[in-house]
């Protein structure tokens, strides 16, 4: 059974395609998630394992296009149904939603720019693939460089001492990259394409990036080993290395006159669909444990006819509800404003991520020994809701980004 | 100094760009199967342009009582020079030049039906002594 839906005014649409995507996420990725929870990274990305499935079948129903207008045949979903599209998506499973989220990257700025050659080289292959081979990684994150590099305007972005590590220079007319992205790009080891953060003019530090749209099947391009990690196992994550790898001017879509710029407007989507995301994956922890306590015995009477256990679940509906009411009205917002206000988008991530933290230890809780044993798959929930209140920003170092823009917003230039 | 030396020439010279746009075959059917309503809110000078589906599709000069499906707020400096394709629209919006209320899908989806009108900017501004 679906949350109870306070938006009156949801149409037809938004509901169709409330109840599609959460019963496809509980059919095919709830339970594909659990079993590549059992595998090795490597074993996750190998070819024909149930990841690449899972994958396909989302891109066989379009899901991969969701941001991409229907004028290049994607979905083009509006900004609640985006939302409630991620969020039933995380419900099954957050890692695949992140997955899938990363995918189109490359298109996604591609239609930004309605460029020609970029739209043909990024968006139709992506558009029209079924078999999930044409993805997308947000190659932003590096070994020196993680949360700060998603600090634009913040005062160290200008300092020349710090820079991204991995560069590019101009050589005949055609861009030459080189450098190291970290283990935690996701999709670095299944991407054919990366929208890639670097450095272009290392006087200006950090704020002297740029941003291209990469082919990741060309010489000079080496993937490390898929990262192991605690949660969001099934979300493919790792190392790549470029060695003087050559990239046609027209690929590089941002310099340095803009990266801030665009930088901010990335993090303000991408921290909105986190918030959407968390969401998801709270009211998942919720209806699994209100379930369980309707069922389990203990001190004589069903968990749920504990006091205590029916105030713990109020908390935990509370928590679920607000991450909701909050995380619509971010991106809603900030997907009908250009440039968004990034401030609520890290909130609405920050806010949910947490919320689905305490939601699941909450859950914990309640299961008892059972919570920490594999036999429920609330222990993976757990670990999945941790990881969430590092990627895509640590939420310490997001908090204190968003806290900078206030005090500037309120005291200008002074 | 801005290009437009005034509300005036403004009017006279993006309505002419924008009429010639909606006298384009495939821009002009795409723009009326979009089924929205788009407003350019400028400064320097002051003025509004409405590009309506209204009666087959019209552009107004001045203000108007429509409702906007989206609402373009920019320069006229930064009109010229997005339209002779000297500022592109992700870093005219990223940088605050155009700011932008409304669908960013049907932001997104207006992009390429633009293209007419870059091509014949140029010869418009010129005509106009403006380039």
């Amino acid at each position: 059974m679906l949350y109870t839906e306070l938006n009156l005014e949801l149409t037809d649409e938004h509901q169709h395609l409330k109840e599609q995507v959460h019963r496809f996420s509980m059919e095919v990725l709830r339970p594909a998630s659990l079993e590549l929870d059992k595998l090795s990274a490597e074993e996750v990305v190998k070819k024909g394992s149930i990841y690449w499935d899972c994958m396909a079948k989302m891109y066989q129903n379009g899901y991969h296009t969701v941001l991409i207008s229907d004028e290049y045949g994607g979905l083009g979903l509006d900004p609640l149904a985006v939302h409630i599209f991620w969020e039933e998506l995380a419900y099954g499973s957050v890692g695949f939603a992140v997955s899938l989220g990363c995918s189109c990257f490359a298109a996604f700025y591609a239609t930004m720019l309605a460029d020609d050659r970029l739209i043909e080289k990024f968006v139709i292959p992506f558009v029209n693939c079924k078999d999930a081979s044409v993805m997308s990684c947000w190659g932003i994150t590096e070994p020196e460089h993680g949360s700060d590099n998603l600090a634009p305007r913040s005062s160290f972005f200008k300092d020349a001492s710090l820079t991204q590590q991995v560069k590019a220079h101009k050589k005949n007319g055609e861009w030459v990259i080189s450098g190291q992205k970290s283990a935690w790009i996701s999709n670095g080891p299944v991407a054919s394409n990366c929208a890639l953060f670097l450095n272009l003019d290392p006087s200006k530090g950090l704020s002297g990036g740029g941003i291209c749209l990469i082919d990741l099947h060309q010489d000079g391009i080496t993937r490390g080993k898929p990262l192991e990690k605690m949660g969001q196992r099934e979300l493919p994550q790792g190392e790549i290395f470029f060695d003087n790898v050559v990239c046609p001017e027209e690929y590089m879509i941002v310099d340095p006159e803009s990266y801030e710029a665009m930088t901010e407007l990335t993090l303000g989507h991408a921290n909105a669909t986190m918030g959407a995301y968390f969401t998801g994956l709270a009211q998942a922890a919720y209806d699994m444990t209100l379930q369980y306590c309707t069922e389990r015995i203990q001190g004589g009477k069903r968990l749920c006819d504990h006091q205590w256990v029916q105030k713990k679940l109020f908390d935990m509906f509370v928590k679920v509800e607000t991450a909701r009411a909050f995380s619509r009205a971010a991106m809603i917002y900030n997907m009908n404003t250009t440039p968004p206000d990034v401030k609520y988008s890290i909130a609405s991530k920050v806010y949910c991520t947490e919320a689905a933290f305490q939601v699941t230890s909450d859950a914990i809780q309640l299961f008892g020994g059972y919570g920490l044993s594999k036999e429920f798959p609330i222990e993976k929930l757990f670990r999945d809701a941790r990881a969430g209140m590092i990627e895509d920003g640590s939420n310490d170092t997001l908090s204190m980004t968003a806290g900078n823009i206030i005090i500037k917003e309120k005291l200008g230039d002074e | 100094m801005s290009v437009f030396s005034n509300t005036e020439t403004m009017y006279e010279v993006l309505g002419e760009l924008f009429n010639a746009l909606l006298r384009d075959p495939t821009a002009k059917e795409k723009f009326l199967e979009s089924d929205i309503i788009i407003k350019f809110d400028i400064h320097d000078p002051a003025g509004q342009i409405w590009i309506s589906n209204e009666d087959g599709g019209k552009v107004i000069c001045g203000s108007t009582q429509l409702k906007p499906t989206i609402e373009m707020t920019l320069s006229g400096d930064s009109c010229h020079k997005f339209w002779l394709q000297e500022l592109t629209m992700p870093v005219a919006l990223a940088k605050g030049l155009i700011k932008a209320k409304g669908p960013m899908p049907k932001v997104i989806k207006l992009l390429p039906l633009l293209k007419p009108a870059y091509v014949a900017y140029p010869e418009i501004a010129k005509k106009h002594g403006l380039i």
